[in-house]
């Protein structure tokens, strides 16, 4: 009950911060330079053909109307509509999201499994050689382009090695994949098509590796901290000087110490991960989310732009909402 | 007890003085590589090489050319020009910005902190990357305009920063008894609050140049950022990565790899830096 209260209590709050980044957008893809209707219209349009493409799209009317009627549609769930395909944003956005989705909960998934074992293996050999080891890959990986690495994996896991498929799509469109969530994997897996699955499967490993590896650096470093941290509390003394053994002491004492404070850790590391997400969609022409925002973004298509900033703030935000809830649960010391 | 967590920290100083040292040489070998350009290549880094482009690394090209015919190995050493330059300065910039503001919002608390704050909020309800993303392509690129943009999608971060530290700090005697003793409130702020509210800044400002440096070369990648014909590594690789596919590694692999030693020279200062701070608080 008492999650429910601080739940709704931190949705209100929100509200404001949410509305400020409304207000920011459309505010900001108006009053800066660059035209959503020159995009559109060829280079032979007259004066005319602008104005009433501005009438179309409500962008003559004074900008205070214009605001009121977006608000009035976000309220009720409209987004607009692109001015680029001139197909409604909601419904875009319902294609782009499952691949992206599926891309960056993979990486995450496989980054936090990394990110525990190799953290934990890590600080309980401290300061020796393998431990060093660690840190400087965690250190080289925190410093890692990925747009650069994606390029890399492209160069050796397909160029040289011909083991992936070219970076281009998500799955081979010979295998007649029926698309119901958009995230191709998933897509596979339910319509039973063992081809698409294997293609899909094969196109995500190289994006699915890069992403990791990029958001595994900061984990780690974490996990590692926080594990030590561990090692050296009153609790996890007391239990060893009692003679626990040691998968008690690894499992009960430290691993489920280490893994509370996970949560608010993965929250910040899936932040980084949607400006990743960008590069790396674009690396390996991955048509989700993140290209669709870049390409609203470089032609000045503002519903798409006011969008897509939109879901982001409201992803990134309600993900921090759900770490803490998470650690609310898994840590019972929390008071919320 | 006491006796471990001296060594300890001895210990920790040692490795800390380590990442200090290694990541000052890499920085200041790229620095020097950038200056000293001109003398290290006989090519311009936009000079283009009439005799062909996408040659392979050989005698005359130590890393080819490009599609463009121009000299990988000349605009890799002219890159770091602009990447370092405009990466500390926007980060320069951010520190300052960042710094007043949360001096500002932390001392005089009230509805000015209740405002700056929520400014704040808002910019930091996303990824530093997509809100330098939205900002570039907002508006537009230029040298200037760049500096700006990570100006600006670092600043809260600093301001949130020091103003914590801040708050912490205005309780405290030295601060009530300068106060009394009749000091404006400008003097205060800038002789005894603005010195000791800085020690994380110092921390965090190497670690955020790697980042701004990352954050330049993405901008640039996706042609947000620095263009083509001026030397940039993300640019270089963005350039360079149709050929990726063709199995030609020189056009995009060695910009991506400078940048990534480099940002590791600026992980390495910062996270020495940290490890001594965290050494003496031992």
């Amino acid at each position: 009950m008492r999650i429910v209260r601080f739940v709704g209590r931190r949705l209100l709050q929100l509200v404001p911060v949410l509305l400020g980044v409304v207000v920011l957008t459309f505010l900001l893809v108006r009053v800066l330079p660059g035209d959503p209707i020159r995009t559109i219209l060829g280079p032979n349009a007259t004066p005319e053909d602008a104005a009433a493409a501005r009438a179309r799209y409500g962008l003559d009317q004074p900008i205070v109307k214009q605001f009121l009627d977006y608000l009035g549609g976000l309220v009720t769930g409209d987004l607009g509509t692109s001015i680029q395909s001139g197909t409604p944003v909601g419904s875009e956005i319902g294609l782009r999201v499952g691949p992206t989705f599926e891309l960056v909960v993979l990486a995450l998934a496989v980054a936090l499994v990394v990110a525990v074992l190799l953290g934990v293996w890590s600080a309980r050999h401290a300061d020796r050689a393998g431990d060093h080891g660690v840190r400087l890959m965690a250190l080289v990986g925190n410093s890692m382009p990925e747009f650069w690495l994606g390029l890399v994996l492209i160069l050796v896991g397909y160029s040289v090695l011909g083991w992936f498929p070219a970076p281009s799509g998500r799955v081979d469109p010979d295998t007649n994949l029926t698309p119901l969530t958009g995230a191709d994997l998933l897509d596979a897996a339910l319509t039973l098509n063992g081809p698409a699955f294997g293609s899909a499967l094969a196109h995500l490993i190289l994006p699915v590796a890069t992403l990791s590896i990029v958001v595994v650096a900061p984990l780690l470093r974490s996990v590692r901290a926080s594990a030590l941290e561990v090692l050296h509390s009153e609790p996890y003394t007391a239990a060893k000087a009692h003679g626990l053994r040691g998968r008690t002491l690894l499992r009960g004492y430290l691993l489920r110490a280490t893994l509370a404070r996970l949560p608010s850790l993965a929250a910040l590391v899936f932040g980084t991960s949607i400006g990743s997400t960008v590069l790396v969609e674009y690396v390996f022409s991955w048509q989700g989310f993140g290209q669709w925002a870049l390409r609203g973004l470089l032609y000045r298509d503002y519903p798409v732009v006011q969008a897509s900033v939109l879901v982001i703030a409201f992803c990134y935000v309600v993900v921090f909402l759900i770490a803490d809830v998470v650690q609310a649960v898994l840590d019972p010391r929390v008071q919320i | 007890m006491s006796e471990t967590v001296v060594v300890d920290g001895a210990r920790a100083g040692r490795f800390a003085k380590v990442l200090i040292v290694t990541g000052s040489v890499i920085l200041a070998v790229v620095a020097l590589a950038a200056i000293l350009a001109p003398l290290l290549t006989g090519w311009g880094p936009t000079e283009i090489d009439p005799l062909g482009t996408l040659v392979p690394p050989g005698p005359g090209h130590p890393l080819g050319t490009d599609a463009n015919g121009m000299d990988v190995w000349s605009r890799l050493l002219h890159a770091g020009r602009l990447d370092l330059g405009i990466a500390v300065a926007g980060v320069a910039v951010a520190v300052v910005a960042g710094t007043t503001l949360g001096l500002v919002a932390g001392y005089l608390g009230g509805w000015v902190d209740d405002v700056l704050m929520r400014v704040v909020d808002v910019f930091q309800a996303f990824p530093t990357f997509i809100l330098a993303l939205a900002v570039a392509a907002l508006v537009g690129n230029g040298t200037g305009n760049l500096i700006a943009v990570i100006a600006a999608v670092n600043a809260p971060a600093y301001a949130r920063l020091v103003r914590a530290e801040v708050r912490t700090v205005r309780e405290s005697a030295f601060v009530a008894a300068s106060v009394t003793s009749g000091a404006s409130t400008l003097g205060v702020l800038w002789r005894h609050v603005l010195p000791n509210s800085l020690t994380p800044v110092r921390v965090i400002a190497p670690l955020n140049a790697g980042w701004a440096m990352l954050t330049l070369a993405g901008l640039s990648f996706l042609g947000l950022g620095v263009t083509v014909p001026a030397a940039e590594w993300g640019a270089m690789i963005s350039l360079g990565s149709p050929d990726v596919v063709a199995g030609r590694w020189w056009t995009s692999v060695p910009p991506g790899l400078v940048l990534l030693i480099c940002v590791l020279g600026f992980s390495l200062l910062g996270e020495g830096l940290q490890e001594r701070a965290e050494a003496k608080r031992r």
